[in-house]
């Protein structure tokens, strides 16, 4: 397929999933703030640190205000210059289907379009001002039934591969982010409570969709071992990092060329096999364990993995998590 | 004969008088042939015609049929202002359209063969030559090749309006990129959506087989074995004001859209650049002008295009559609000829009327211009979508001067015509909640392969929504209707 049309695939899938993601975050810090009695900066600076917006944030607003679950919410919503902002994830990954719209179906097209311009009309500023709750659910729906529609309506080929590769590298990274930063926050917290732990485990496990899933594998068991060891190792979970980086691997053999026809792919194939090697049992149990190292060179590899992708496939170096647009 | 005040929604509907209008005859009755669809669709109430015409307007929106109104990151995109009263065409006027359409094409394509090939117009009538050769549109280096396939006119959009007397005219040809045939489309698709017992009735001739007798048409000029060809369409990019169209039709196709930087040439020969590495690609559906296809050939300050293209498409191993340099067959001021092309290359007599047209860079037009512009409508020869006009009984003292001075100091670029009382046609008016009369014209779409010409029974349809108004273009306030071709009755 054509090199910038893959391109504009990955990004889609990316785009797509960062909403989701950043959606399902707010939706879930917002309840997580009314029961589990913590202090506000404890509830919201790990929403902004997820995203890597912790900085941009202060720099606005400043830090004190990562105690004003309002501010975040509006600059994780509609905050033009932060690139995980809904309004910019949304428009993003609409103007990539646009460019595309003859690979994408009309069904996952339709559904992005008419998310976006929900989101800048009144009906979604209304629904944002009464029932935030509402407000993510709509934005989380609209969202999965594209990436679902997208599946069931498209050929399964490549343009679809390269949407579902940005997914899921989009995805691991989210995840990984996720436990960590909540792992460091919660672990170096005054050890409190019994059940106030188990509400923000539990919230750590919402805020990755991964709250039955968990339960019904370990048979309601929570502590927080068991819970990073499930949202990084768990191949069964389709959020984990390492259920993720499997099907970014499958995806990747789908896409390099057919042995014989040069060398194509196949760095990315190989920057891809050190990090699965990593998703093993023994890296969280022993003395040498470190949760935060293991997770920060997933974080990083991955991010270099896309590079090295956008090089290979789309003929293009790219700058870190960004995408070159109208290029 | 049941008249238009027993049906609700053409109560009170009132002509434009010296107009003609497309449905109704001039008591306001229902014209014979669409008699049963003006019942059907006047037993309507205004209540319920407000609703369709939301739902239609909302789905339109949503399915991003839509036009970039500016072109900055966040441009505003509009729908095309539509009504769902169709303008209808009866069988036999249509037939009488198809044959004099497919005559114009043949006798504009026999033209832009001489005019790059022998001249042998020039050197009988050499008086034609300032108006001929006079327009930055004809392309003096590319005199001498002949396009693979050997078309060069694969899709024309002609223009058609109707008089007072009813009698179709020609005016304008579109024989670079005419665009609009996504929206005959796409209003076909509403019609059906939301007045499917209204169209039954109405027993009208398909217009969804447009995009495979395109593709169709596009093979077939192939420099290559026509199931082993790779067509691409070539579009400026998503922020072109019809981005729209451009993905539609390689969406309908089933054909790549591709940006000019996704193509270059290596040897004479096209490739894209895919995930793969390159493939050859062999017919290009190009919505890009002349201008901006290689900065090789044409502007080599022009980042746009692909080096080289030309040259591959002169060694004969790419097909461009429409081809290069067509824009000479339809400057303003050479239009002005082609009953007389019609006559002396097919030795027939033209089946369409066009109207009179005054050429400027002939002495005795121009003095009979300068003296008329109140009554004229003048035009620029390379301006398009209403610019560059002066409506002559509508004008200012200054615009008159303005255009005057302008017409002295460059003669060639300018043409005028008598102002035609444009056909009317009922149309939906939001804000009154009822029927009025606008004027329409029509764009009708001509295919053509190496084996003739194929005219899409429809067309695009626009309308001054404007009350008074005659300038039906999308970007100054028209909007669209779609085109019921009436089947023969059997």
């Amino acid at each position: 397929m054509i090199a910038r049309i893959a391109e504009q695939c990955f990004w889609l899938g990316r785009y797509l999933e960062r909403a989701e993601s950043t959606a399902r975050v707010l939706q879930m810090t917002g309840q997580l703030a009314l029961d589990a009695e913590l202090p506000p900066e404890q509830c919201w600076m790990p929403a902004l640190a997820i995203f890597g917006e912790r900085g941009t944030f202060a720099a606005l607003h400043g830090e004190q205000a990562e105690a004003d679950g309002e501010a975040v919410q509006r600059f994780l919503t509609w905050e033009e210059g932060s690139g995980s902002s809904l309004v910019n994830t949304l428009f993003a990954a609409r103007d990539n289907a646009r460019s595309i719209r003859e690979v994408v179906s009309r069904e996952c097209w339709e559904v992005t379009n008419e998310l976006y311009l929900w989101l800048g009309g009144e009906m979604g500023k209304a629904e944002y001002t009464h029932s935030r709750y509402a407000f993510y659910l709509h934005i989380r729906r609209m969202v999965q039934l594209c990436l679902g529609l997208s599946g069931s309506t498209m050929l399964h080929d490549t343009p679809l591969d390269f949407i579902r590769l940005g997914v899921v590298l989009e995805r691991s990274g989210q995840t990984a982010r996720l436990l960590d930063v909540h792992h460091h926050v919660f672990t170096g917290m005054n050890p409190g409570h019994l059940v106030v732990q188990t509400a923000l485990w539990l919230s750590l496990l919402r805020a990755g969709s991964g709250f039955e899933p968990f339960m019904k594998s370990h048979s309601g068991r929570v502590t927080g071992d068991a819970v990073a060891a499930f949202l990084l190792l768990e191949a069964r979970f389709p959020r984990s990092v390492r259920y993720c980086l499997e099907a970014a691997n499958r995806y990747l053999r789908l896409l390099a060329a057919p042995e014989g026809q040069g060398q194509l792919g196949q760095e990315s194939l190989a920057r891809l096999a050190p990090l699965l090697d990593q998703l093993r049992p023994e890296a969280l149990v022993g003395p040498e364990a470190n949760l935060h190292a293991l997770l920060t060179r997933m974080v990083e590899g991955t991010s270099e993995l896309c590079q090295l992708i956008a090089r290979e496939y789309f003929g293009k170096a790219m700058p870190l998590g960004t995408q070159v647009m109208g290029g | 004969m049941r008249q238009a005040e027993d049906a609700g929604l053409f109560k009170g509907y009132s002509i434009i008088p010296g107009a003609f209008d497309e449905l109704m005859g001039p008591q306001g009755e229902p014209r014979p042939d669409f008699l049963r669809l003006l019942e059907l669709l006047g037993s309507r109430s205004p209540d319920e015609f407000t609703r369709i015409q939301a739902l239609a307007e909302r789905a339109l929106l949503n399915q991003g049929v839509t036009f970039s109104v500016y072109s900055d990151r966040r441009g505003t995109e509009r729908i095309f202002p539509f009504c769902l009263i169709p303008r209808l065409v009866s069988a036999r006027d249509w037939a009488h359209l198809e044959r004099g359409l497919e005559q114009r094409v043949r006798a504009l394509s026999a033209f832009l063969d001489d005019i790059y090939g022998e001249q042998r117009l020039l050197a009988e009538r050499p008086e034609l030559q300032e108006i001929i050769l006079g327009t930055s549109l004809y392309l003096p280096h590319l005199r001498g090749v002949r396009p693979p396939g050997g078309v060069r006119i694969h899709i024309a959009g002609i223009d058609l309006i109707r008089d007072g007397q009813g009698t179709f005219q020609v005016l304008e040809d579109n024989l670079r990129t005419p665009s609009g045939v996504s929206y005959v489309m796409e209003s076909r698709i509403l019609s059906k959506r939301v007045l499917p017992e209204v169209l039954e009735q109405a027993r009208v001739r398909r217009v969804d087989h447009y995009p495979a007798k395109l593709a169709e048409t596009l093979r077939a000029t192939s420099p290559e074995d026509p199931d082993r060809s790779t067509v691409v369409v070539l579009t400026p990019g998503p922020y072109n004001s019809a981005y729209f169209e451009h993905s539609f039709l390689a969406r309908t196709m089933g054909v790549e859209l591709v940006h000019a930087a996704d193509l270059y040439v290596e040897d004479a020969r096209v490739f894209v650049r895919t995930t793969r590495g390159p493939r050859r690609v062999h017919v290009i559906y190009r919505r890009i002008d002349d201008a901006f296809l290689d900065p090789e050939s044409f502007r080599p300050d022009s980042l746009l295009g692909v080096r080289g293209l030309m040259r591959a498409w002169a060694a004969g191993n790419v097909t461009l559609a429409n081809a290069p340099g067509n824009g000479v067959a339809d400057d303003k001021a050479v239009y002005a000829f082609v009953p007389e092309f019609i006559r002396y290359y097919l030795g027939e007599d033209p089946v369409l009327a066009q109207v009179p047209t005054f050429v400027c860079a002939r002495e005795e037009d121009r003095r009979y211009v300068l003296e008329h512009l109140e009554e004229l409508v003048v035009k620029t020869v390379d301006e398009a979508g209403g610019y560059g006009m002066l409506m002559g009984p509508q004008s200012t003292r200054e615009e008159r001067e303005d255009f005057r001075q302008r017409i002295l100091a460059e003669p060639r670029r300018y043409i005028a015509q008598p102002r035609i009382e444009l056909s009317t046609c009922p149309t939906w008016d939001a804000a009154s909640r009822q029927v009025v009369s606008r004027r329409v014209d029509l764009r009708p779409y001509i295919l053509t392969s190496p084996q003739g010409s194929w005219v899409l029974p429809g067309g695009l349809s626009r309308v001054a929504l404007r009350a008074g108004s005659y300038v039906v273009n999308s970007s100054q306030g028209g909007g669209s209707k779609d085109t019921w071709v009436q089947k023969e009755t059997a």
